[in-house]
């Protein structure tokens, strides 16, 4: 579903952010990618997105190259930043139907999607106030039902759980899921190193820019936790 | 006082570098910051300059120069509020920093006194740039002799200091007033537009009488003065300049008390009045019903207008171009008669390249393109992600300032055509370059949007009113308009048909300049923003 190949990212100034990442994210995964602040994790995400340019390696989502058709790359996604700003000149309800227009979902499907997730995410009554109006919490779970509602190929999440109450965290842990057995993958970013244990088949962990583990969680934690590991890797234990 | 100028020291440094790049080197936010500086700074000057040195014409072989000084200071009163009064909801009371600085040990007066000085400062700046030149033009122009001494000049720096500080404590009332009716009336941006037409239309009479009092002033130069009695701090101030201590000093009062009022008084609440002007609940009672879909272009357009119609600060600062025009074209042809007689005294004008010229300037204050960009800022995420392309997006913020000017081009080009009893070539010419300049203005606008963003800015005052690229998306079409009245002239000492074609073709070659830069370049750089 992904596929990241030597991906490099250099900023003005010459500071690498990332060097030579490559990793594969497979249909029905979901993928954790877990490092330090600063390690290239958003750097990484913005990429994939389509959001952020870059000039060395390639990415390929669902065979959409997102150098050479980032339009086709960008239809089968759908991207959260780690604190979605969203348009406060805007209804909630008119946000998602912006969003829904953008990806030409069909209006009974988009109505049907709006209902289920923005009832499980206890929203709909909110859908009619300007966004400007809502709390930090609120916006998120608005980014997060405009993101569930393009039924995206791949979903890529910096930091999806800052902000969200537990109840929200564990209906979007259920979606994330449900996304999943469909087909599709999600790749996301996050500190909270036990979700990220409980929740992904597979997690990553960069270093200063460069990948220093991946693999199967089992796997990677073994006997021990993630945040042993985590901690041995970086260094500070 | 240490914690007080280094808050003082933060909002200043925010409004200086409003106008910058946000991506550029210190050098080149530096460069830019000070380009805008000189380009307010010249139009300050140049402006009052003028004016002051046609009225002291009028009024110095009368001895009236006190007249210089009241319209001069009505100026510069006016034109701060103009400039400061729709900031202050932002400025004052809106700003990012809000949670941060009113957490921190310092009082919330002194916090509200530490922004409301920025704003005081800009002022400043705004009354130094149109009292010194009235002072110049007195020091050379008077008869009396006045402007040569020592104590004018002292005298003259009082006022320069202190009218400032009345514009500043009406600015932040009327600011207080915009910012308390966008948080409570429920159609916040329909409250503030109301406001804002209230406030522009109080402008206008007051602009028109200034017109009327201006034409009558050689006459009766003594009776203006009278009938100016409303208008008292100005008199003072007037009076004071030209030589009255205790005018002056009744001025400064004037001007200190509502200030230190002002900043008190809201000091006081201001820890409340920023809540108050956030506070604003999301209600729970919509039920969802059957929603439509439209297309990507119809989606990108709709939300285009949302936030052109929706944020009072842009329509009004960049829809009143438009406003302008199709008001002059409907004017225009009601009142033909009368424009029909004037027009008669003065045989031989060149009516059609006139009336492209003045379209042409109406139009070059609509700046709906080039503030787009910064004003999708921490937004600006939202269209990097969707699958629409580049070229589209910016192709769609293009042709939205066309969808709004167009129309009212065609609006206004026929209501003057008929006006002015113009052939049907000539009505189609001026439809043509007006469209043409259309097309070029927008696309050019667009690239200055992309090529000087400001992303980071901590609301939309800063980047509608007073970013670089807002500033040169419409003093540059000024100066184009500008080459264009020469190249006419120069092409008229030829030929007729010339004198049309020369600017015509700048403004062909301009357009095709821009939509192709546009085109090949404009995708690359949003992508690099």
């Amino acid at each position: 579903m992904l596929r990241i190949e030597h991906y490099s990212k250099t900023y003005p100034g010459g500071k690498k952010a990332v060097d030579g990442l490559t990793l594969h994210v497979r249909p029905g995964e979901i993928y954790g990618f877990i490092g330090h602040n600063g390690a290239g994790k958003t750097t990484t995400l913005r990429a994939c997105a389509g959001v952020m340019d870059f000039t060395e390696g390639t990415i390929i989502i669902d065979g959409h190259d997102v150098k050479k058709d980032p339009v086709g790359a960008k239809r089968v996604t759908a991207f959260l930043p780690d604190n979605p700003d969203l348009y406060e000149f805007m209804k909630g309800i008119d946000y998602l139907n912006f969003i829904a227009d953008l990806y030409d979902i069909p209006a009974d499907q988009r109505t049907r999607d709006i209902g289920r997730f923005g009832d499980a995410f206890e929203l709909t009554g909110n859908l009619g106030s300007p966004i400007g109006s809502y709390s930090h919490g609120m916006r998120q779970k608005l980014a997060l039902i405009s993101a569930f509602i393009r039924r995206p190929r791949l979903l890529i999440l910096d930091e999806p759980f800052v902000g969200l109450d537990p109840s929200a965290s564990h209906i979007m842990k259920g979606y994330l899921a449900e996304l999943c057995q469909n087909g599709s993958a999600v790749f996301f970013s996050t500190h909270v190193l036990e979700v990220a244990e409980k929740l992904c088949h597979q997690i990553a962990i960069i270093k200063d820019g460069r990948l220093v583990k991946c693999g199967p969680t089992e796997q990677l934690v073994g006997d021990s936790s993630l945040e042993d590991v985590f901690l041995e890797l970086e260094g500070d234990k | 006082m240490k914690k007080f100028f280094a808050l003082l020291k933060v909002s200043v440094k925010s409004m200086l570098l409003s106008s910058t790049n946000a991506r550029g080197s210190s050098r080149k936010k530096a460069a830019t910051g000070v380009g805008a500086m000189l380009l307010i700074a010249f139009l300050g000057l140049y402006l009052s300059g003028l004016y002051s040195s046609l009225l002291m014409q009028v009024l110095s072989p009368i001895h009236m120069e006190v007249l210089v000084f009241i319209f001069m200071g009505m100026g510069a009163l006016v034109g701060g509020l103009l400039f400061t009064t729709f900031a202050i909801k932002g400025v004052v009371f809106g700003g990012k920093d809000n949670d941060l600085l009113l957490s921190m040990p310092v009082s919330s007066t002194m916090l509200m006194a530490s922004r409301v000085t920025a704003i005081y400062l800009e002022n400043l700046l705004f009354s130094f740039f149109v009292l010194a030149p009235a002072g110049a033009v007195c020091a050379f122009m008077t008869q009396s002799g006045v402007g040569h001494s020592l104590l004018f000049w002292v005298r003259l720096i009082i006022a320069v200091f202190a009218l400032p500080l009345l514009d500043t404590a009406l600015s932040v009332l009327f600011g207080a007033l915009v910012a308390f009716l966008s948080a409570k009336v429920s159609k916040g941006a329909l409250g503030q537009n109301i406001v804002m037409a209230l406030y522009l239309v109080a402008v206008m009479w007051f602009c028109f009488n200034l017109n009327g009092m201006i034409e009558g002033l050689a006459a009766n130069a003594a009776g203006v003065k009278e009938s100016l009695s409303w208008a008292a701090p100005m008199l003072w101030m007037a009076d004071g300049v030209m030589g009255d201590w205790g005018k002056l000093l009744a001025f400064a009062a004037c001007c200190i008390v509502p200030f230190a009022l002002v900043v008190y008084g809201l000091g006081r609440v201001y820890r409340q009045a920023v809540t108050a002007f956030q506070a604003r609940a999301a209600r729970n009672d919509y039920k969802l019903s059957a929603q439509a879909a439209s297309g990507q272009k119809k989606a990108l357009l709709a939300k285009e207008a949302r936030r052109f119609f929706g944020t009072p600060m842009y329509f009004w600062n960049s829809g009143i171009g438009l406003m302008m025009l199709v008001a002059l074209g409907v004017a225009a042809l009601v009142m033909r008669d009368d424009l029909r007689i004037y027009l008669g005294l003065l045989e031989g004008l060149p009516l059609m390249p006139m009336a492209a010229l003045v379209m042409g300037f109406c139009l070059s204050m609509c700046v709906i393109a080039a503030p787009s960009i910064s004003l999708e800022g921490k937004y600006l995420w939202i269209l990097r992600e969707a699958p629409v392309g580049e070229s589209a997006l910016l192709w769609i913020k293009t042709g939205f300032q066309l969808l709004l000017s167009v129309p009212c081009t065609v609006i206004a080009g026929v209501c003057l055509a008929a006006a002015l009893e113009l052939s049907p070539l000539e009505g189609g010419l001026l439809l043509a370059l007006t469209g043409l300049f259309d097309l070029a203005h927008a696309a050019f606008g667009m690239l200055v949007g992309l090529a000087f963003p400001k992303l980071d800015a901590v609301n939309e005052t800063v980047v509608v009113k007073q970013s670089l690229a807002v500033c040169l998306g419409m003093f540059v079409p000024m100066a184009v308009l500008g080459l264009c009245a020469l190249l006419y002239w120069l092409g008229g000492m030829a030929s007729a048909a010339l004198a049309l074609a020369l600017p015509a073709a700048l403004l062909a070659v301009w357009a095709a300049v821009c939509a192709t830069l546009l085109a090949k370049r404009g995708p690359a750089m949003l992508r690099a923003l």
